[in-house]
């Protein structure tokens, strides 16, 4: 290797260096910048909201200078940062305010800029921005859009068709549970989480003709949304969709089953449906969860199905069992149990425990 | 031309290194393309997915913290009780005595007024050293807090007795020496929410270095830069490992290593693989390459990811002596490791695990000490033989040297775009001028500590953990705030 080629690296490598200095002398001097013309808007937004909903007596409030006031500050079209931010304090103070207040400051945001900013979103390429755009629209509660959300519920990035998701729930609540059995792709946990909360927030009455509808869907989250729901309102009718999983195939419904199951009261008739139930499950921790659930369910201790678990379970299970017999007056039992396992160890046989 | 056997052991050196190099920097500049977008898209992820909106929710999975501690009675106290205070709904922590010799369960029994549980029947899936007693506290609000008290038998044995009391569907294993921001469980667990196509196994977030910084109530309340070189040195190593390394492995999907000192995982699936290896010192490491081989043998499509924020402080080595132990410890971990997992190399039924991620870490992490350490010896010998042109060599050290400190420049950068622990000119310029020094003052010590660390398993000699003398962050009263 020639030293000329060297020394050219050399200076190449000098030039990539003196780049990234600018970078960062760049980004740290803008950030100043920024956090000041950010404070402004603030300012700003807050004087026009405060002078807005607490006028001066005989002053009625100038929309025109307002709005004058906004593109001064950088609120145009053009630099869509500023106009995301003044959005953003826009459904910050929407959340804070309730009552007359709350309809005079959706009013307001209708005369100043940004105008249609949200709705313009959707039809970005980025899905942070459509997904964003959604979500500015249920936030400000503009359910005209709820068509342009039915469009975007099966969009193939999930931010897009979560935060779609969302706002269907928001703006038709129980009624948005008929699409489940038509979405075709995976929901998150996330989503699942936040849809049982709008709707609990929202629409506090179930609506089961609909909920019942969404039972025809086999798939995984709509099953697991399902039981959510059930719990969340706290269905006693409907339990019997939650018991069905317990021993279902797939690890994560039955994980979900067990955590919703936790919360109802069960009869006899269902409880001797998950004591069948309990020995087709193969994961010895979640049979260790539903054990401890029929135990605390229990009127009386069922002691024909905990002999059978103490004499023919896994050790693990074998000694839960043994812990809830003895802490619930079984002390011969056990006793009668690890005696035997003593006589076998004695005559030279494998003990289990 | 005469055969001359020094002349050819001499070139075929030089292009090895040649090429090595070369690949290396190659991977270097793919990383930083990688780890760009990682940062870029976790920073967009997290805008549909804030902490306030997790901090209210409901159904969320719950999480149990589990924290060793042996003969840490210094700190055992204010440690918890900063743990105890971290923003979760659904949270537990489990504190493990792993046999102190000092009066670290006699302070958390006085302090958290604890009292002994019967512990006749609790199950153990995971087997360990004996559990003497469980404790819980009479005290409501320390009802989230069960204290294990167990024979000694290391760290990884103490997580595994943590595991098996743990009834949560994620758990977080921490060192009870290090501060965790607050509304760190509420950012490690948006994965697990996430995700869907997927099975998130484990989680892990950047760790930070907190030497000379002030804490108040097991809160960093003031992030400075530490005073001394070798830590300061440290700052930005763990801001390039965290941000250029983790954060591109996480964008492909190889995380292979979260850090033992802060990572979330799937409860569920470590027991599956009986918890952590309690016969090697690289136990973190070894548990990721376990669980990722582990969910390829049962074919569930699994995911193990890093976010970039920095969640988790703890203190450097301060001097050379306890830095040097501590890299020859993470050798020993690696060295071990790679053995154990030796089938997965080349081996295309783990697919990219086995085909790339297993060899890059045989290659670059195991070998580079390995062949730094030879460059240095040719270095001497073909210098004492005469055979170095040493205009080119120092042409080429330059090279090398400023493509390095571009490595860390374009971290540094990253870091300062994204996040503002260290955002005055001040700092900023003290951690490029300690980036420069490092290949003079620091490099070699890692060097001189890794290859300590092989020489003792090739040859087989013992080794200790060893303590770390803390020299300890800046603590103050409640009054000085």
């Amino acid at each position: 290797m020639e030293a000329i080629i060297l020394k050219i690296i050399i200076k190449s490598l000098l030039v990539i260096m003196l780049i990234v200095y600018g970078s960062i002398a760049f980004t740290m001097l803008y950030r100043k910048w920024r956090k000041k013309h950010l404070n402004l808007i603030e300012d700003t937004f807050a004087n026009v909201t405060s002078m807005y909903l607490y006028p001066n007596p005989n002053e009625e409030p100038d929309l025109i200078k307002i709005q004058r006031t906004f593109r001064n500050l950088g609120i145009v079209p053009s630099k869509p940062r500023n106009v995301q931010y003044l959005i953003d304090l826009m459904i910050r103070t929407q959340r804070s305010i309730l009552g007359e207040n709350y309809t005079k400051l959706k009013t307001l945001f209708t005369q100043i800029p940004p105008y249609g900013a949200s709705a313009n979103k959707l039809n970005s390429r980025k899905w942070y921005i459509k997904a964003r755009g959604i979500r500015e629209i249920y936030e400000m509660n503009q359910n005209q859009y709820t068509r342009d959300l039915i469009k975007l519920r099966n969009d193939s990035n999930i931010y897009v068709r979560r935060e779609a998701q969302i706002g269907l729930v928001i703006f038709l609540g129980w009624k948005s549970l008929r699409l489940l059995p038509y979405l075709k792709r995976q929901m998150t946990l996330w989503q699942q989480i936040k849809i049982v909360e709008k709707l609990k927030d929202l629409y506090p009455e179930p609506d089961l003709a609909y909920l019942r509808k969404a039972y025809e869907s086999d798939k995984p989250y709509a099953i697991g949304l399902i039981m959510r729901i059930i719990r969340k309102f706290n269905l006693q009718e409907d339990v019997h969709y939650i018991i069905q999983f317990l021993d279902n195939q797939k690890f994560d419904i039955r994980e979900c089953a067990l955590y919703c199951i936790s919360s109802f009261s069960l009869n006899n008739d269902q409880l001797g449906e998950i004591k069948e139930k309990f020995y087709n499950i193969s994961n010895v921790e979640q049979k260790l969860q539903l054990l401890k659930y029929i135990q605390k369910i229990s009127y009386e201790i069922d002691l024909p199905f905990y002999k059978n678990l103490l004499y023919n379970g896994n050790d693990i299970i074998k000694l839960s069992v043994a812990d809830i017999l003895w802490n619930n007056g079984y002390k011969e039992e056990v006793q009668e149990y690890y005696y035997q396992q003593y006589a076998m160890q004695n005559d030279g046989e494998k003990v289990p425990v | 031309m005469e055969f001359d056997l020094s002349y050819y052991i001499y070139w075929t050196l030089n292009y090895f290194f040649l090429f090595y190099g070369l690949t290396l920097v190659a991977l270097y500049f793919f990383a930083i393309i990688l780890s760009n977008r990682s940062v870029t898209r976790n920073k967009r992820k997290a805008r549909f997915l804030q902490v306030n909106d997790i901090v209210s929710a409901t159904d969320i999975p719950s999480i149990t913290l589990i924290a060793p501690a042996y003969n840490e009675g210094q700190t055992i106290v204010e440690n918890v009780k900063s743990l105890l205070a971290l923003q979760y709904p659904f949270y537990e922590l489990i504190v493990v005595n792993d046999g102190s010799t000092d009066n670290t369960l006699d302070l958390l029994i006085a302090k958290y007024d604890l009292e002994s549980f019967d512990s006749t029947f609790i199950t153990q899936p995971i087997p360990t050293a004996t559990v003497n007693k469980i404790y819980k506290s009479r005290k409501l609000q320390y009802k989230q807090l069960t204290v294990i008290d167990k024979n000694n038998g290391g760290k990884s044995d103490a997580n595994n007795a943590g595991i098996n009391f743990a009834s949560t569907e994620l758990v977080l294993f921490t060192d009870a020496d290090c501060i965790i921001e607050q509304d760190s469980l509420l950012k490690m667990v948006r994965p697990y929410l996430e995700e869907s196509e997927q099975e998130v196994i484990a989680c892990g977030a950047a760790i930070g270095i907190i030497n000379d910084s002030v804490v108040k109530n097991g809160v960093v309340v003031e992030l400075k830069l530490p005073k001394n070189l070798i830590p300061m040195i440290q700052v930005v190593e763990y801001i390039r490992a965290f941000l250029l390394g983790r954060m591109a492995w996480s964008e492909i999907n190889g995380v292979m290593l979260v850090s033992g000192a802060f990572g979330l995982y799937a409860r569920n699936r470590i027991i599956e693989v009986n918890g952590f290896n309690i016969n090697t010192v690289g136990e973190d490491l070894e548990l990721g390459i376990r669980l990722r081989k582990h969910m390829e043998d049962i074919k569930v499509p699994y995911k193990m990811v890093y976010i970039p924020e920095t969640l988790c402080w703890t203190e450097a080595p301060n001097n050379t002596e306890v830095l040097i132990k501590q890299r020859d410890r993470w050798a020993r971990g690696l060295w071990e490791t790679m053995a154990l997992h030796k089938d997965l190399f080349f081996n295309r039924k783990y697919r990219d695990m086995g085909m790339f991620y297993y060899p890059y870490w045989m290659f670059f992490e195991l070998g580079a000490p390995i062949v730094e350490f030879l460059g240095i010896l040719s270095l001497i010998v073909f210098g004492l033989l005469g055979l170095i042109n040493w205009n080119m060599a120092i042409l080429l050290f330059t090279c090398v040297y400023l493509l390095g400190c571009i490595f860390s420049t374009i971290s540094i950068f990253i870091y300062v775009k994204n996040f503002k622990h260290y955002d005055s000119g001040k700092e900023v310029i003290e951690l490029l001028l300690a980036a420069y020094l490092e290949p003079f003052f620091y490099h070699p010590l890692l060097v001189l500590g890794q290859v300590q660390g092989y020489y003792k398993k090739i040859f087989g000699v013992k080794s200790v953990w060893g303590n770390m003398k803390r020299k300890g962050f800046k603590t103050l009263p409640e009054d000085k705030i």
